[in-house]
């Protein structure tokens, strides 16, 4: 794994979150849909990770493919600007079941 | 700003004879000076029942269609009690006759068509296609119309609106879609009509019928243009496709799984929104939703299929 935060430039933050899926029928077509629509609100970098496959966060199709279910852990990178608040908005989803459940 | 719906409560029967004489071939025959009767209900009567003098239910806002088994049973009857029945019809205001089979009416029925100032006519059809044919002209006169601002296109069948705000790209989207061979309905003005009670008919106005106007371009003669066979007259509306400005977009569609809905005149239609940016080839994906949208109305639908087998993959490796 790559180190955390790649320090120098002041601007640019690389941070981690691991996460658990916990709602019911996992990271289907909607939870999705609802995770890429958050991520796009954000300029920063976001890649998603499961057991080692790396997927763009902002891509509904590589999402779906990691078929993420119940019990699944997952590692969201971001990179950039307002990595901070795109991961906390992210890991919010998961906590919140993505209103679903 | 919507165009209000409009509702026919009433035709004349100059109108109906003026609008579908030709189709029918109807001959006027007598009671010229009541042409101005109005038919008050989108269907046909044949008063049998009437004529025998049984006048409960009578269906007198009709146009009344006279065949075969009414001219017979009047012909049966003594000629003092025939015009005594023919009056008692024709009492009841009913807004006009016609006959089938190119019957010629009984004297006495011209006689007294033209004392109790009621049109009758005579059409050569035989009396079951001239009963379809007039009902469906009628419930067409008498279907709710609205005038929708969008531009009408067939591709391979299947009858798209475009809409959208002005300047947003439809004839544009359209010119496209005709240089890949689909035919144009109507541009930026449509017709619609509710057939049937349950689909929605497009049209275009007759004098705008195959022109379109393409900004820096000015109007052009679709039909001249492209040929015949990239008009069309009229079309179903099967989906309705807005084209708009992704920064008044609430929410984009992602995953197709929920179809929307438009409504035109109480009537709900497969609805999809386009974003639209520079570079993005608008008639492809007016195409492409179009092709989807015949799949979904086969039965398939992929955003569907695929989350099912998604969802059970994962629960399959959840057991394990």
């Amino acid at each position: 794994m790559k180190p955390a935060a790649s320090g120098g430039d002041e601007q640019r933050r690389s941070l981690k979150r691991e996460v658990a899926v916990i709602n019911k029928q996992g990271i289907h077509a909607r939870p999705a849909a609802l995770f890429v629509k958050t991520a796009g609100k954000f300029g920063c970098e976001i890649v998603v990770e499961k057991d080692g496959e790396v997927v763009n966060g902002k891509s509904i199709i590589g999402l779906l493919m990691l078929a993420a279910g119940q019990g699944t852990k997952l590692v969201i990178t971001a990179d950039g600007r307002d990595a901070d608040k795109a991961l906390t908005e992210l890991a919010k989803l998961f906590d919140d079941k993505f209103n679903e459940d | 700003m919507e165009a209000k719906p409009i509702t026919v409560r009433a035709i004349s029967a100059e109108a109906f004879y003026t609008a579908y004489g030709r189709q029918l071939g109807l001959k006027l025959e007598a009671g010229e000076a009541g042409l101005d009767r109005k038919i008050r209900e989108a269907t046909v009567n044949r008063p049998g029942l009437a004529l025998a003098g049984f006048f409960r239910y009578f269906a007198w806002m009709r146009v009344q269609v006279v065949g075969k088994a009414e001219t017979f049973y009047l012909k049966s009857l003594s000629t003092g009690e025939r015009r005594r029945r023919i009056q008692d019809f024709f009492q009841r205001r009913v807004p006009c006759v016609v006959f089938s089979r190119n019957i010629r009416p009984l004297s006495e029925f011209l006689e007294e068509a033209d004392a109790y100032r009621v049109p009758l006519f005579r059409s050569p059809l035989v009396t079951g296609p001239l009963i379809n044919s007039a009902t469906l002209m009628l419930d067409m006169e008498f279907a709710p119309k609205i005038t929708e601002h969008g531009t009408m296109v067939d591709i391979l069948g299947i009858g798209v609106l475009i809409k959208g705000e002005s300047g947003v790209g439809k004839s544009e989207c359209a010119l496209a879609l005709l240089e890949r061979g689909y035919s144009l309905v109507s541009d930026d003005v449509t017709r619609v009509y509710v057939l049937d009670g349950r689909e929605l008919m497009a049209s275009s106005p007759e004098e705008t019928r195959y022109l379109m106007e393409v900004r820096g371009l000015g109007l052009i003669d679709v039909c001249r243009v492209f040929g015949v066979g990239a008009i069309r007259i009229e079309k179903r509306i099967d989906l309705v496709v807005t084209l708009q400005d992704p920064h008044k977009m609430e929410d984009i569609e992602r995953v197709g799984m929920e179809q929307e809905f438009h409504e035109i005149l109480g009537i709900r239609v497969p609805h999809v929104c386009i974003p639209v940016s520079p570079g993005r080839d608008l008639a492809r994906l007016v195409e492409v939703a179009a092709l989807d949208q015949k799949l979904k109305t086969m039965g398939h639908n992929t955003a569907k299929e695929f989350n099912n087998r998604l969802i059970a993959r994962m629960r399959g490796e959840a057991k394990k």
